[in-house]
């Protein structure tokens, strides 16, 4: 499955790449996200609940950030697995200066998914995931606000 | 002799019972102390099982045992093979490779059991295969049949050089020499994919060890009682008599609840032995999906040589059968698909060369049809597409081609699932399409309407399609019928009964022989304690081998009533009449006994016994046909399609059938209602998707679409009787016959109903959303 999309971040490229790149402001943001922990140089563990129609579940895994140039582009893997399925992804996120104080990025991945989310939840598995991506990015955005007002 | 009871349309004995929900199904049998069943089963179609660590669901409080592969010990080992391939053909190739009790070193398709864990509940179970520890290490999914064959494919059974389980052709006369004769040649490919039978009730198993009486009882949803018999007593090192099998009320069967030896046949009596408690496992929905069989994925092609005129000389069809991720059912779906993509034409050359081939998918057996739908598929798509070619009416070019009533028997040549070359027993085919296009009103419609229809805008299409249905094969069924003390009749036979109304149709045939009401018949199918042999319920065969059985037996039961009667009433054989329970001398009605007087005068007292004395009005008799009895039928829809939405509604079908005698029309319409509406799934409605990794991502009736009662038309049936002379009854079978034309009807109806757009409908099944790509991308090309 594919997953695609675009968001203007309010604030610089290099602030916007400090605060994705922290694992606990990512925690924060994501909907849904138990814990995160940085287990290695670019490696973290976590775990999320989500829910997909009928199905609810934790997946438990790692994230994995390789190909970093910072603060324009990285790759991230995501593997996990949980009572209600598995779940695993590439991705490439891109961070575009706009100028006047404004930052798009720019993401684009694969999603594979199996068991019980995949049966039973696939026709909503988009929706719901762009709707993640979407509340979390928007978390980030406010939390670049305040960072920014603080400064 | 005048029919009184064969033939009627009378009300099902069983419906009082199954309405007031006084029926018997597996999930009603409670005994104390049973515990619940339930699996871990692979979340991957493809992958090695790298550990399993089951202790924390052991330790899970109200677990009483979990059970792996290993845990299973010598006692693990692969399902017997049901069917083998046939020994008459050839050359022919097979790979055997059998489902396993669970899973020991690699999954081979999503939802394949890995443990088992036996609870107190179903609930406890099912939290406790939560705690299971499972690591599996993906392979790369085998699932697209082209490529599966390839050199460079992953391997689904390692042990092979490749993904092919099986290969078989067959031909006869010479097609090659044909297609030069040839004025017109037509080839395509077409691909059918994969359904669900999704039977109302899903399948389930209780299976209680009684060990001081050493006996072991099982209950379970399977369409062939006496060989689940016969295969757990072998596993389990048991007598036959020490195994007692009863198939209760079933929620419909369609073909998977056959017998199988799924894993949880194999694994839910073995538990209950080895832990010396009954045990419950009751499928859910979504387990269905998964480990339920499945069937109609194929890709052809086809190749027709016509003379210019529209006579077909020769056929040629190679195709690719998916057979899933092990073959136990050998070659029957695509032996069935072979001997039916000529249809009912009298064609004199064919070729035909198909390769099975191992997938990551769940298992493929017979579904409603087995085969049969996609041979008719093949054979009226290339048909219309030929006529279009000609410039030929679509109705003329069938009936050109169709077998002519002299012909009978017919013989086919090509082997099929019976292992002997097909032999189309009788029939009278143009009559019956004849009376398909009469009441559908074709050259009305044709002629007027849909002209008419199309100049206010509307897209209606109008389509007929003839097909023919392989029945009633051997072995053989058998049955006991008994007089009692009462005057009811008791009858036992070794099939099974999911839905079929045997409870009547059979009670019609021994009523008919013995003069008795059809409600005082009392049938027992299913149960293994009551009849000791048999097959099962397969192949559109119960009413025809079963029924003949019935009818043979109470035939010898009337020899005895006579006998006896003729005595008592002191009056010759030839003067006694059965009817109305009593046997009466036909001039002197007063002169009459009661049947169960009869009866009981036939349980001989002390003194009374003679050499050869054999007691009771009681016979047993068997019934195997020398060869299967091949029915007959055309149907014929008028649908309009919303070019919009693509929705389509079906305005008008009828059905036109032969299956020789019918014993109950209302059954008989029954049964194709029920087909038609299977087959307007397979056409618009019901497919299967899995992702490129081999994940089903509709397991659930949310996304998987069946027909419901708002796409089904009112079938309008007529029935035509040509007997069959291999049988008493003259019956041929009409289970399967309903849902096997509806996808090449459909196909048709659409294609015109869509004439402007010269549209060429080559899958099955389509949806709205396809349809709207096939003719998106034919207006883009």
């Amino acid at each position: 499955m594919r997953i695609q999309g675009e968001y203007t971040f309010d604030g610089p490229r290099e602030a916007v790449w400090v605060l994705v790149r922290d694992p606990e402001v990512l925690a924060s943001c994501l909907p849904g996200t138990q814990s995160v922990k940085k287990v290695g140089e670019n490696k973290y563990s976590g775990e999320i609940q989500v829910r997909i129609g009928p199905i609810t579940g934790v997946f438990a895994g790692d994230l994995f950030v390789t190909n970093e140039v910072p603060p324009a582009s990285c790759t991230l893997t995501v593997e996990g697995k949980g009572k209600v399925g598995f779940l695993k992804g590439t991705g490439n996120i891109d961070m575009i200066d706009l100028g006047g104080n404004k930052t798009l990025m720019k993401f684009t991945g694969e999603v594979q998914i199996g068991g019980k989310v995949a049966s039973v939840g696939q026709r909503l598995f988009d929706t719901v995931s762009r709707g993640m991506i979407k509340q979390g990015l928007d978390k980030l955005n406010e939390i670049l606000q305040a960072r920014i007002a603080e400064k | 002799m005048e029919k009184k009871l064969i033939g009627k349309r009378i009300v099902r004995n069983e419906d009082p019972r199954l309405l007031t929900g006084q029926a018997q199904f597996v999930d009603d049998v409670e005994i104390p102390g049973m515990l619940h069943a339930a699996f871990l089963r692979s979340d991957h179609a493809h992958a090695r099982l790298s550990s399993l660590d089951v202790s924390a669901a052991r330790r899970y409080p109200g677990v009483v045992a979990v059970f792996t592969a290993e845990d299973m010990g010598e006692d693990w080992s692969p399902g017997p093979p049901l069917v083998s391939p046939p020994p008459t053909v050839k050359d022919v190739v097979f790979h055997s490779r059998r489902q396993v009790p669970l899973v020991k070193d690699k999954v081979r398709h999503a939802g394949e059991a890995i443990a088992l864990v036996i609870a107190e509940s179903r609930y406890i179970a099912e939290d406790a295969v939560e705690e299971i520890e499972l690591e599996l290490e993906p392979l790369p999914a085998v699932l697209d049949l082209e490529k599966a064959l390839e050199a460079e494919s992953c391997l689904v059974h390692e042990d092979l050089e490749s993904n092919l389980a099986a290969r078989l052709f067959q031909k006869k006369g010479n097609y090659e020499a044909a297609r030069k004769e040839a004025g017109l040649v037509v080839r395509r490919r077409i691909v059918i994919e994969r359904g669900a039978a999704a039977a109302m009730e899903n399948r389930g198993i209780v299976a209680h060890w009684d060990a001081k009486s050493q006996h072991l009882t099982m209950w379970d949803t399977t369409q062939a009682p006496i060989p689940i018999r016969n295969g757990t007593a072998a596993r389990l090192g048991l007598s036959e008599h020490q195994v007692r099998v009863i198939a209760p009320f079933i929620g419909g069967g369609f073909g998977p609840k056959i017998m199988m030896f799924y894993p949880e046949e194999m694994l839910i009596p073995w538990v209950a032995m080895k832990l010396n408690r009954p045990i419950k496992w009751i499928e859910d929905r979504r387990e269905n999906f998964y480990a339920t069989t499945q069937e109609r994925g194929q890709v052809h092609d086809v190749e027709i040589a016509l003379s210019r005129d529209g006579q077909i000389l020769g056929l040629k069809d190679d195709f690719l059968h998916d057979t899933g991720a092990y073959d136990p059912y050998g070659l029957t779906i695509p032996l069935n698909t072979q001997s039916h993509v000529m249809g009912g034409y009298d064609i004199k050359n064919f070729s035909s060369d198909f390769k099975v081939v191992f997938t990551n998918k769940t298992i493929v057996t017979p579904v409603r049809g087995a085969g049969r739908p996609q041979g008719i598929f093949i054979i009226e798509r290339i048909l219309d597409i030929a006529a279009a070619e000609l410039g030929m009416d679509r109705v003329e070019i069938r009936k050109r081609n169709l077998i002519p009533p002299q012909a009978f028997p017919y013989q086919h040549e090509i082997i099929d699932q019976a292992f002997a070359p097909l032999i189309l027993d009788s029939g009278n085919y143009k009559v019956v399409v004849d009376k398909a296009l009469e009441m559908i009103g074709y050259e009305a419609f044709v002629k007027t309407e849909q002209p008419r229809l199309r100049k206010e805008g509307k897209y209606v299409g109008i389509g007929i399609a003839p097909f023919i249905e392989t029945t009633g094969v051997g072995p053989y069924e058998g049955a006991r019928v008994t007089i009692e003390a009462s005057g009811k009749v008791n009858v036992a036979t070794g099939i099974g009964t999911q839905g079929q109304g045997h409870f009547t149709s059979f009670a019609q045939i021994v009523a008919e022989q013995l003069g008795v009401k059809v409600s005082d018949v009392r049938i027992v199918t299913g149960d293994t304690a009551e009849f000791h042999w048999g097959t099962g319920t397969f192949a559109s065969r119960g009413a025809v081998v079963a029924g003949n059985a019935v009818h043979a037996a109470c035939t010898l039961v009337r020899k005895k009533v006579l006998k006896l009667a003729s005595k008592v009433l002191e009056a010759p054989e030839g003067e006694l009449e059965l009817d109305n329970g009593l046997v009466r001398v036909a001039d002197i009605p007063q002169k009459s006994i009661r049947l169960g007087e009869l009866a009981m005068l036939a349980n001989p007292l002390r003194g009374a016994v003679e050499p050869g004395t054999e007691p009771g009005l009681e016979s047993t008799a068997y019934f195997g046909p020398q060869y299967g009895a091949t029915a007959f039928g055309g149907h014929a829809m008028i649908l309009e399609l919303d070019p919009e939405t693509m929705m389509v509604t079906i305005k008008r079908y009828v059905v036109a059938e032969d299956c020789g005698t019918v014993l109950n029309p209302l059954i008989l319409e029954g049964q194709i209602h029920g087909g038609v509406s299977m087959g307007i799934g397979n056409s618009y409605y019901e497919k299967l998707h899995f992702d490129e990794n081999g994940q089903l991502l509709n397991a659930s009736f949310a996304d998987y679409l069946l027909a419901s009662s708002t796409e089904m038309p009112r079938v309008e049936v007529a029935h035509l009787e040509t007997p069959s002379s291999l049988n008493e009854l003259g019956s041929k079978g009409a289970g399967e016959a309903g849902a096997i034309p509806v996808p090449a009807l459909f196909a048709q109806a659409l294609e015109n109903a869509l004439h402007d757009r010269k549209l060429e409908i080559l899958e099955m099944p389509l949806s709205p959303n396809r349809l709207f790509e096939l003719i998106h991308a034919k207006e883009t090309q």
